[in-house]
């Protein structure tokens, strides 16, 4: 039972890092320069997850862990600027500017679901502690 | 022949699971405490090495020859000591491998979710111990007063 709690756990440390990954996407919304200051726009991350053997019940229940975070690869946005002091000089994309592919309703949709699964697993644990609860009331 | 009375029960165990527990939620707590330090890495005492720690100190203490259990005494004392001086690698204050998680920037290793829910599976086993500990001194009570 006390494993449950473990399970739960790592449910919980996940879906955070998932969390944090969408609040990135989202704040690098119209982000047109990467880390080194390079004219590259920011690329959406996603967080993969993974079960986790490490952490499991005797009856084959497993835990869940980060297994990586991936970049996409999508191609940017373009947006017609002709004036815009980053709008590409030669080429197809020519008085183009390129903004990140980042949808903000996936990423919403995505948010959502991560809190919902949060809180899903809040609510586990909290099952999994008034069992307990019971077990010590057979006891005392 | 009071001593003997609690040593031929469970109780001197259980007190030393109390303590155990006790000193451990201060330990956790720490870590709580310092979620935001730069440089911290969680610590924890070992449930596992407390327990086998207990099973030998208990099956040695069982032996007529051995009569006063002095052993069982000091063993959370050891182990806040070890936890305390820093030396937090030795056996008894390891870290399990699922606390462990990536390091930051910052070269911590902040888990809120993990120190929360050990810190609830630590009190489960303080509960345990109270509880199980207020039952004896029950029957001893029902005992004394030789009522049925």
């Amino acid at each position: 039972m006390i494993t449950a709690l473990d399970i739960s756990t790592s449910a919980l440390v996940a879906q955070r890092t998932r969390l944090n990954a969408i609040s990135s996407n989202i704040a690098n919304l119209s982000t047109q320069r990467d880390e080194n200051g390079e004219l590259t726009p920011y690329q959406a991350r996603h967080v993969i997850f993974q079960a986790d053997e490490s952490v499991q019940m005797p009856g084959g229940a497993v835990g869940v862990k980060v297994a990586s975070v991936e970049t996409s690869t999508h191609e940017p946005i373009y947006r017609h600027q002709p004036n815009h002091p980053l709008a590409i000089k030669e080429g197809k994309w020519k008085d183009y500017v390129a903004y990140p592919a980042v949808n903000l309703n996936t990423e919403f949709v995505d948010a959502l679901e991560a809190t919902r699964a949060y809180e899903a697993n809040v609510g586990v644990i909290e099952v999994t502690k008034n069992m307990a609860l019971q077990t010590l009331r057979i006891v005392g | 022949m009071l001593p003997g009375l609690f040593q031929s029960t469970t109780i001197p165990a259980l007190d030393q699971l109390a303590q155990f527990t006790h000193a451990r939620h201060a330990v956790l707590a720490g870590n709580v405490a310092n979620i935001d330090t730069p440089g911290y890495r969680s610590r924890d005492l070992s449930v596992d090495a407390f327990q086998s720690r207990l099973k030998d100190l208990l099956e040695t203490s069982r032996e007529p020859s051995a009569g006063e259990s002095e052993g069982l005494d000091s063993l959370t004392a050891q182990m806040t000591k070890s936890a305390a001086g820093g030396g937090y690698d030795e056996a008894l204050s390891q870290v399990r491998d699922s606390m462990q998680q990536i390091l930051y920037h910052d070269d911590s290793d902040k888990n809120m979710e993990h120190q929360v829910a050990e810190i609830n599976k630590n009190q489960m086993l303080h509960n345990l111990a109270v509880t199980l500990m207020s039952s004896q001194f029950r029957l001893l009570q029902q005992a004394i007063s030789e009522r049925v």
